[in-house]
């Protein structure tokens, strides 16, 4: 930010876990003003009036529309981003948008959202914040400079214990639009981010909770360049404390393991080698839920100022809709 | 350099299946709850004070209170010095995940504040509690909290101080929260308890709390400090420098051996030559461990 220019206005609506802490977050930052918060829930509304005492806070988007913002961030459960992110656009409530993952719930409306925010110049950014972890950096350079020879194979999986002893039938997690969005969605993004678009050749749906509920599931992929891929995702596995994010690549010289603590090298002819986080500063300038978070806004608030399309931004994260998609129509 | 012998305290995180080095080690680590393992974490809390600790700090929870509980059942007489940190999050951040959000878990969590909790706290903050305000919540809750731990460890529980949980602590931080910050303090000290906060933003804290003239001396501060930075935000170098301007609070180190990353001889080393740091929270799984790593800590601090 040049010294004239005034702070960016930023609008969050949803103030769930997530809203709260990128809300937070935002607040700490010098060029942005936190000036107006949406919520349903009136219980929600009454703490956010007396914690966010500068900021407009409302239950309907349209309140938003003289406040002359310059950003929204979209945090909703994802079934209900589709329908507020066209009204952003419709009503001009703001420029730009950040949306938590996923874009939406179905590759034809993220496509038709990234059609729209492209006619209108708007900076969009979908929050795969896995990009910004220092592990999974480090592994997508070690693969870029073919550390491992030419890939042959990768296995994936995202694991959480959320739903491992819940009763079935649980409500909320049909809220939050099944495993594959909610978890699924961080590890085939950082699958699409390093090996590019993914074909799905065969999906396996395990519904433990509710018949129509997708809670435990695995599905096989391939590259343009035929490079086969396998996923497991589950939110009911025991003793995943933290959701858990794995790749593992077999290369022709190697193999390379990397989750959110560490990256595992392994060579065929010289010695293996291991980094965790600690090796390659994790620090952010104000920590909250975990550095990739700061980053992520960060870099979000900057390509803003820069007028940069981030890297994540709604076209280029269609590829993860796509994979999602194929991955839902195989299931049914 | 320290010349004061570090105060050190027996950490819960192991007890947890937590390790900020690797999820996966954790996961091979973490036996399953039971009484037996219960019956094991307090038997290791009792040898690392056998060997040097001088309390335990805990997230208040179901497994930490059962610790406390046997520990009090196992030694009638004999107070442990208790460091309390709440709210334990992951707790609540998973109940939000299960009864569908933040306003769902509220309304859980206001139903058991009033119905467990202090009748006084609860009349003389009913006002506050009945429109919302974030200082009256978080007061009845501290006294929700508090009722908890003297349950389980008795009324006569030595609690050297109940720390903010990270997470409140750096979210209020970040919204600027004077007021909040400074009735906290005032309620547990009219209780006699020393305030505490948990952070992972130790520098900022400082600066902020010293802007809002707010009494260090009085407070603990628990925050991390080790030889690589792990989790000193912004960086080390502030996060030390801030030390200097911390005005007489109890500092407690966490993340001391960063997860396991470094050597207790490591740990010491950095430590002693750190100048305002009073202690240091150290979480050990074994018996073992804690034979060995209380005794490097006692015999260097």
């Amino acid at each position: 930010m040049t010294p004239n220019q005034s702070p960016l206005k930023i609008g969050v609506v949803g103030l769930g876990k997530m809203g709260i802490m990128h809300a937070c977050l935002l607040n700490t930052m010098p060029n942005v003003e936190v000036q107006a918060l949406c919520d349903k829930s009136r219980l929600i509304r009454t703490i956010a009036k007396r914690s966010f005492k500068d900021a407009t806070v409302t239950d309907s988007l349209d309140k938003f529309a003289d406040l002359n913002l310059d950003a929204i961030y979209m945090l909703t459960p994802i079934p209900i981003h589709y329908p507020l992110i066209k009204q952003i656009y419709t009503k001009k409530l703001a420029k730009h948008i950040f949306v938590e993952k996923t874009l939406t719930s179905n590759y034809n409306q993220s496509a038709e959202l990234s059609t729209i925010a492209q006619t209108q110049d708007s900076i969009t950014m979908v929050g795969y914040m896995k990009r910004f972890s220092t592990t999974f950096n480090q592994a997508k350079q070690l693969l870029e400079e073919q550390a491992i020879g030419k890939p042959e194979s990768f296995k994936a999986y995202a694991f959480s214990s959320d739903f491992a002893n819940t009763p079935k039938s649980t409500p909320a997690s049909n809220a939050r639009g099944g495993v594959i969005e909610d978890l699924g969605s961080h590890i085939a993004d950082l699958a699409v981010w390093f090996f590019g678009d993914l074909t799905v050749t065969d999906t396996k749906i395990n519904s433990q909770l509710s018949p129509t509920s997708e809670d435990d599931l695995s599905f096989n992929v391939t590259t343009k360049q035929g490079l086969p891929g396998h996923f497991d995702v589950s939110w009911c596995k025991q003793n995943y404390r933290m959701p858990e994010f794995n790749l593992s690549i077999q290369g022709t010289t190697g193999n390379l393991d990397v989750n959110d603590d560490e990256v595992k090298l392994t060579l065929k002819n010289s010695p293996p080698k291991h980094w965790y986080r600690h090796d390659m500063n994790d620090n952010v300038g104000f920590l909250l839920g975990g550095p990739e978070y700061y980053r992520e806004n960060q870099y979000f608030i900057q390509s803003i100022l820069s007028k940069t399309p981030p890297e994540s931004n709604f076209k280029n994260t269609l590829s993860v809709d796509y994979l999602l998609e194929q991955v839902r129509r195989q299931s049914k | 350099m320290n010349h004061n012998p570090l105060r050190l305290i027996v950490g819960d995180n192991p007890f947890h299946g937590i390790s900020h080095l690797s999820q996966q080690r954790a996961r091979e680590r973490t036996p399953p709850q039971t009484p037996q393992t219960t019956q094991q974490a307090a038997h290791i809390v009792e040898r690392s004070v056998e060997n040097g600790a001088n309390g335990f700090m805990f997230s208040v929870d179901e497994t930490t209170l059962a610790i406390i509980q046997q520990l009090r059942k196992n030694h009638p007489t004999s107070k442990t010095n208790l460091y309390a940190i709440a709210p334990y999050a992951y707790a609540y951040v998973r109940k939000a995940t299960q009864t569908g959000g933040v306003s769902g878990l509220a309304m859980n969590f206001a139903r058991n504040m009033l119905f467990s909790s202090n009748a006084k706290v609860i009349t003389t903050n009913l006002g506050g509690l009945a429109q919302f305000n974030p200082s009256a919540l978080l007061k009845t809750y501290t006294a929700y909290e508090l009722s908890r731990i003297k349950s389980a460890a008795g009324n006569d529980a030595h609690i050297e101080s109940f720390m903010l949980h990270e997470i409140i602590t750096d979210m209020a931080l970040a919204l600027n929260m004077e007021s909040l910050f400074k009735e906290y303090i005032t309620f547990l000290e009219n209780r006699h308890i020393r305030p505490g906060f948990e952070t992972r933003n130790f520098s900022i804290l400082i600066d902020k709390f010293n802007h809002w003239n707010i009494d260090l001396s009085k407070l603990t501060l628990t925050s991390s400090f080790n030889k690589v930075g792990f989790q000193m935000c912004p960086s080390k170098r502030e996060c030390e420098e801030a030390l200097k301007r911390a005005g007489g609070a109890e500092i407690i180190a966490m993340s001391v051996l960063a997860a396991g990353y470094l050597k207790p001889i490591e740990a010491v080393d950095y430590l002693t030559n750190l100048e305002g740091v009073s202690g240091a929270v150290i979480g050990v799984s074994g018996e073992h461990q804690a034979d060995e790593t209380f005794r490097v800590f006692r015999e260097c601090c």
